[in-house]
């Protein structure tokens, strides 16, 4: 690929689904590509560059998923974590009404990895775990994988970033490559379907403090990722965060949040006041 | 342990029973007297209504929250009726450059209703609205781009607006283009930018084209 043909993708990639990519993730970008076009026996970059804008076959979502590890493990994006417990409860904790629990909610959740981290890391990580009442609610649109979180079974390859103590501490082995997340955290969290585009469904759920919706956005078209996003800005309260996966940009969707921009990561936060335009 | 099961979670996710009609009177109200947060209530419930949109499009001229205006703008999306995409492009037209900003956005989040109205908003009087226009093809398939963005070039006169339809055809255009980019730039008193603007076009297009015709070989 050169640098002509470099740049129209990245203009592509950009335009579609909000990544940006610069000469320095070329490589990376070039490694995706040539993945995709052997996988889509395509002759040249022009013919796969016309495949994608035309997305023959879901080409679009293929190529995506080339570039977010489409698949979920227990501490996945760690530094979200590290900034869920450094910076955003700290910021919350300062907002919030006395008696409240803080509410964090993952969706899509899959089947479950992503809110039992969250309990997890909050538990080891942060010093005012207990002085907190804290909720933790998973959803996804897909019951299979609501039923399999509820369920909370995992294998080796789930649980790969967590040390054997972690591992001993929260789960109960159940064969030689398969183990149960404890009763105890299974029933501290709640599991519901939801859809992202349904209004009604959102805000049956309440307004959060912090919200997880992570390499999901960029899958939808232009105008389901607007009325996500509008969803989402109702589901959370005033000064709330949305946590976005490390390749999404809400700036490139929606003018209702605010970028903040702390040591672990980049986040969204709907203001605490009205903003005019 | 600290983690507590949320005593009103697990509420089933529903969408608001469809027999229950919104009370458009009411709704219209809350969005031309309310307070923010009921006009972008009040405007994200009229999103469901496509009878609405024309209503949704009045109360933007006069609604300076950004949240209203972003709920309208989601909501005429949403809907996505050649109403709604009318109603738009009017605000192409508008001398509010969030209004004019909004409403391409949106518009570009409905490319289905685009490759009608295109044509004739290419060729509008007002330059603006021509060199506006020209972003929105971006959406549709690199061959109809193509040629609408080339048409634009072979009559424009506005250098602003070439280098705009430049721009679309140095993303996704297709060899054709090439001809029609080197008038552009040969053209007497051409100004310098869009001379430079038509060279990364064409080198573009070019190492594309070049590269696939090494693989057909």
């Amino acid at each position: 690929m050169n640098e002509d043909e470099f740049r129209r993708l990245c203009d592509f990639i950009y335009r579609r689904t909000g990544m940006v990519f610069t000469e320095a993730r070329r490589y990376y970008v070039e490694r995706r590509v040539t993945e995709r076009r052997s996988a889509t026996n395509t002759a040249s970059f022009a013919a796969y560059f016309a495949r994608l804008r035309r997305d023959l076959d879901g080409e679009v979502e293929q190529f995506i998923n080339a570039f977010t590890v489409n698949e979920t493990y227990f501490f996945r994006e760690e530094h979200q974590l590290r900034c869920l417990s450094g910076d955003l409860l700290a910021r919350r904790i300062e907002a919030r009404p006395a008696g409240r629990p803080l509410r964090i909610w993952s969706v899509p959740c899959s089947t479950g990895e992503e809110p039992y981290s969250i309990a997890i890391w909050l538990l080891e990580n942060w010093p005012m775990v207990d002085a907190f009442e804290i909720e933790i609610v998973g959803s996804d649109i897909d019951t299979r994988v609501i039923e399999a979180a509820r369920a909370g079974h995992f294998g080796r390859r789930a649980l790969m970033r967590l040390s054997e103590p972690l591992i001993a501490k929260y789960f109960e082995p159940e064969g030689p490559e398969s183990w149960r997340i404890i009763a105890e955290l299974r029933n501290s969290i709640d599991f519901t379907t939801v859809n992202l585009v349904d209004a009604a469904g959102m805000r049956a759920h309440g307004v959060f403090d912090v919200i997880f919706c992570r390499n999901v956005l960029i899958y939808f078209d232009d105008a389901s990722r607007r009325i996500a996003a509008e969803n989402l800005y109702d589901n959370l309260m005033p000064g709330g965060f949305l946590c976005l996966g490390h390749s999404e940009s809400m700036s490139r969707i929606s003018p209702l949040f605010d970028v903040c921009r702390y040591a672990d990561a980049i986040v969204y936060q709907r203001p605490r006041e009205p903003r005019h335009g | 342990m600290p983690l507590i099961r949320p005593k009103a979670a697990g509420a089933p996710a529903s969408s608001p029973d469809p027999r229950t009609a919104p009370d458009v009177a009411a709704l219209k109200a809350a969005l031309q007297h309310g307070t923010p947060d009921a006009r972008r209530a009040a405007a994200r419930a009229l999103a469901g209504v496509p009878e609405a949109a024309g209503l949704l499009a009045a109360a933007l001229a006069g609604e300076e929250d950004i949240r209203v205006r972003e709920a309208i703008f989601t909501g005429l999306a949403g809907l996505g009726t050649g109403e709604c995409a009318d109603l738009l492009l009017a605000l192409l037209r508008s001398p509010d450059a969030g209004l004019r900003g909004g409403a391409l956005d949106a518009l570009a989040a409905m490319p289905a209703r685009l490759p009608a109205r295109l044509p004739a908003l290419l060729r509008d009087d007002d330059p603006d609205v021509r060199l506006l226009a020209c972003g929105l093809a971006r959406v549709l398939a690199s061959d109809e781009a193509t040629a609408l963005m080339c048409a634009v070039l072979e009559r424009e006169a506005e250098p602003n607006v070439c280098a705009a339809a430049v721009d679309v055809l140095a993303e996704l255009g297709e060899p054709q283009a090439l001809p029609v980019l080197a008038r552009c730039a040969a053209r007497p008193g051409a100004p310098a930018f869009l001379v430079f603007a038509t060279g990364i076009a064409m080198r573009r297009i070019r190492a594309a084209s070049d590269r696939a015709g090494e693989a057909g070989a």
